[in-house]
């Protein structure tokens, strides 16, 4: 049932878009809102699609951001082998011995350097900073230097997959199953009447601070917004306060900058809906758009609905596809309930 | 480029030790129309007599592995995650977040915590072997039962590339060393000889000390990788070896001392060959010779490694120019251990 879904998803996380080289994945988002949304892009690059009444009082702006975390080119060294440094919060510990794909002037594929064992000593727990690493692209100094630039970005070379019972795995699902969810949401409202106007954002550059929902929520000027991004799910070494399921549907928040009234009223949508639903309190900051968006010229009420997760900004990242067609689908009646 | 396609092939097939079966299928595929004689013995080897134009003087045996490292289910939690032991030799550190294939053809992923929710100190170090899973997407322990068990092999899901000067592939040791190994029976021989295709030497050589035994040679040459640690933060010195600079050939390792003229042998037929040699500049590692020189009454035994690079890992890289002087070197090597005309042990 979810094959459509799931093909979407895949599509979206194969294509390339580190934070501030979004072009790839702006152009693959592009190409899925095409059918049913006029879309535009911006100075930072970000992607919007527009749908319902556009002379409405009520402006609705989902958000979804469109960059995923990489590596980033620093240096090239005497023997060929590439500096780099994290783009976005990479998890070290996931780098050495890593496949990756270079986004040279051509594709390259290398792997992350790592010592032999033996050569480690007493450090063999220890995995040094991203900005320390390197990658192998088995190139000579000059060969390297002619396809491959400082400020060229890297991502692994792991390719989508279905797992288990309708979990899909694939790195950028932070945040292309939100995306993802967002096409979902503007095929469902294909063809209908809506009261309101919706712009649909594809924000770049969250991974490092959200500049593009800032300036994105800035041009949109929405009377609301709704930020999609993917929340914790529980696996080892999560505690269960901490975070929704795989499975357990779309987590919604409640935070100080979120506003109440829109976070009940989502909770009252999925409980009219039937689909499951958690509700996901966070004392500070959310670590997502809201904050950006919320902020914005003299403030926008602002949601929060999130995909459960597993193995956050890793390769190994894992959602399942029930929780971004309910995502959808609760984000879908939301706006055609909408005055 | 045919050697290429094959050790793509081979790359790709999954075979951890003691479960060969889909490399074995290839290499049979491929030796079925080039060797004279074909024999698969209890354990799982591939022995291959292949008649070159002379008969041999001495009955030489070249070997390659064809299983790799990898890992073994052994529980599954109320949770529906995968506990696993390594087979053979891998690196811990290279294990979070890679995607692996379980079983006969299960996709799953190697999980750990975000990165959000590690204290300070979490974020640099290594995670312990105790602590990593794998995630099939199951919900529970009866879904994941449906689809594993205990006793099923794991692999790294394969990334091979020879688009470049460098060859990036997974289980290359012993893979490369089996696509050399059928390019040599391509090739055509001067003298017989007999080419062992060899199981579980990643986890203690049960393979080559029987094949040894079963073929009783009186030479041998093992073909294999050997660790390169020419990377970033390794003084040039502590190396061992480096890409492209030709086959290394050992002295000794911790498992053999090499026969002493084979080892001057070698760089004489790379000189002849016109291609690179190196000698292997560590004491370290091991392969196949540790059982083949000390089978039965002791056979004479060299070894030809491919410098690799991130060797105990889910991608390893090797140099393609490497590779193919390899092929030349151990035809040259073979020629002369059969034309070899005093034999030192033969004359007391």
């Amino acid at each position: 049932m979810n094959e459509k879904l799931r093909e979407t998803v895949f599509r979206l996380c194969m294509a390339d878009g580190t934070s501030g080289d979004e072009t790839g994945a702006r152009e693959t988002a592009a190409r899925e809102f095409a059918p049913f949304a006029e879309t535009s892009s911006d100075t930072l690059g970000n992607l919007t699609a527009e749908i319902g009444d556009m002379g409405s009082k009520t402006h609705i702006l989902v958000d979804a951001h469109l960059d995923q975390i990489g590596l980033i080119v620093t240096g090239i060294d005497k023997s060929g082998f590439i500096n780099v440094d994290g783009c976005g919060g990479m998890d070290r510990r996931v780098l050495p011995g890593s496949a990756v794909t270079v986004y040279g002037k051509e594709k390259l594929y290398g792997v992350v350097c790592f010592m032999p064992p033996h050569f480690t000593g007493s450090k063999e727990d220890e995995v040094q900073e991203a900005g320390r690493m390197t990658v192998d692209i088995g190139c000579t100094c000059e060969e390297a230097k002619r396809l491959v630039k400082p400020g060229d970005r890297i991502l692994f070379s792991t390719e989508p997959k279905a797992l288990l019972g309708g979990r899909i795995s694939a790195p950028a699902l932070d945040n292309r199953s939100s995306v993802a969810a967002l096409v979902r949401c503007v095929q469902i409202l294909s063809g209908k009447r809506l009261s309101c106007h919706v712009t649909f954002l594809c924000s770049t550059r969250e991974e490092v601070g959200g500049q593009g929902a800032v300036t994105g929520a800035y041009i949109a000027n929405p009377t609301a917004a709704i930020a999609v991004d993917v929340g914790f799910a529980s696996q080892p070494g999560v505690r269960p306060e901490q975070c929704g399921k795989l499975g357990g549907g779309p987590m919604i928040g409640f935070a100080p900058v979120l506003n109440r009234a829109m976070s009940e009223k989502l909770v009252s949508v999925a409980e009219k809906l039937g689909i499951p639903y958690s509700r996901d309190a966070m004392g500070g900051d959310t670590g997502t758009n809201s904050e950006n968006i919320a902020a914005s010229r003299a403030g926008v009420p602002t949601g929060l609905v999130s995909i459960p997760e597993r193995n956050m900004h890793t390769p190994a990242e894992i959602v399942d596809l029930q929780d971004v067609e309910n995502t959808a689908q609760l984000i879908a009646e939301y706006i055609a309930e909408a005055e | 480029m045919a050697e290429l396609e094959l050790l793509k092939k081979l790359s790709e097939a999954r075979g951890i030790s003691g479960r060969e079966d889909e490399v074995r299928e290839i290499i049979l595929d491929e030796i079925r129309p080039l060797a004279d004689k074909i024999e698969i013995t209890p354990l799982g080897n591939i022995i291959a007599l292949k008649k070159g134009k002379e008969r041999a003087p001495k009955k030489l045996m070249i070997s390659a592995h064809m299983d790799e490292a990898g890992l073994m289910v052994t529980h599954i939690t109320d949770e529906g995650l995968l506990n696993f032991v390594p087979v053979g030799e891998i690196d811990r550190r290279v294990l979070p977040g890679k995607s692996v294939t379980v079983g006969e053809n299960v996709r799953g992923v190697i999980g750990l915590k975000p990165i959000h929710l590690l204290k300070k100190d979490e974020m640099s170090k290594s995670i312990p072997l105790s602590k990593l899973y794998i995630d099939i997407g199951a919900a529970s322990r009866e879904e994941a039962e449906k689809a594993v068990k205990p006793g099923d092999e794991v692999t790294f899901d394969s990334v091979f590339d020879a688009s470049g000067k460098a060859i990036k592939g997974r289980a290359l040791g012993g893979r490369a060393g089996c696509a050399i190994l059928i390019g040599m029976m391509r090739h055509g021989l001067k003298y017989d000889a007999v080419f062992a295709f060899t199981v579980q030497e990643e986890t203690g050589l049960c393979g080559s000390e029987t094949a040894a035994y079963g073929v009783h040679p009186a030479a041998a040459i093992v073909v294999d990788a050997t660790a390169a640690a020419d990377v970033p933060g390794v003084s040039r010195e502590r190396q061992a070896c480096r890409l492209g600079e030709g086959p290394v050939v050992p002295f000794m390792d911790k498992r053999t001392i090499y026969d002493r003229a084979y080892y001057d042998m070698a760089f004489r037929a790379a000189e002849k060959a016109g291609v690179k040699c190196q000698a292997k500049q560590d004491i370290a590692g091991g392969n196949d010779a540790g059982a083949i020189h000390v089978s039965r009454e002791g056979v004479r035994t060299a070894a030809v490694s491919l410098p690799c690079r991130y060797l105990h890992s889910a991608v390893g890289v090797i140099s393609r120019e490497d590779f193919y002087a390899a092929i030349k070197l151990i035809e040259g090597l073979a020629e002369m251990i059969e034309e070899e005309r005093s034999d030192r042990h033969t004359l007391c």
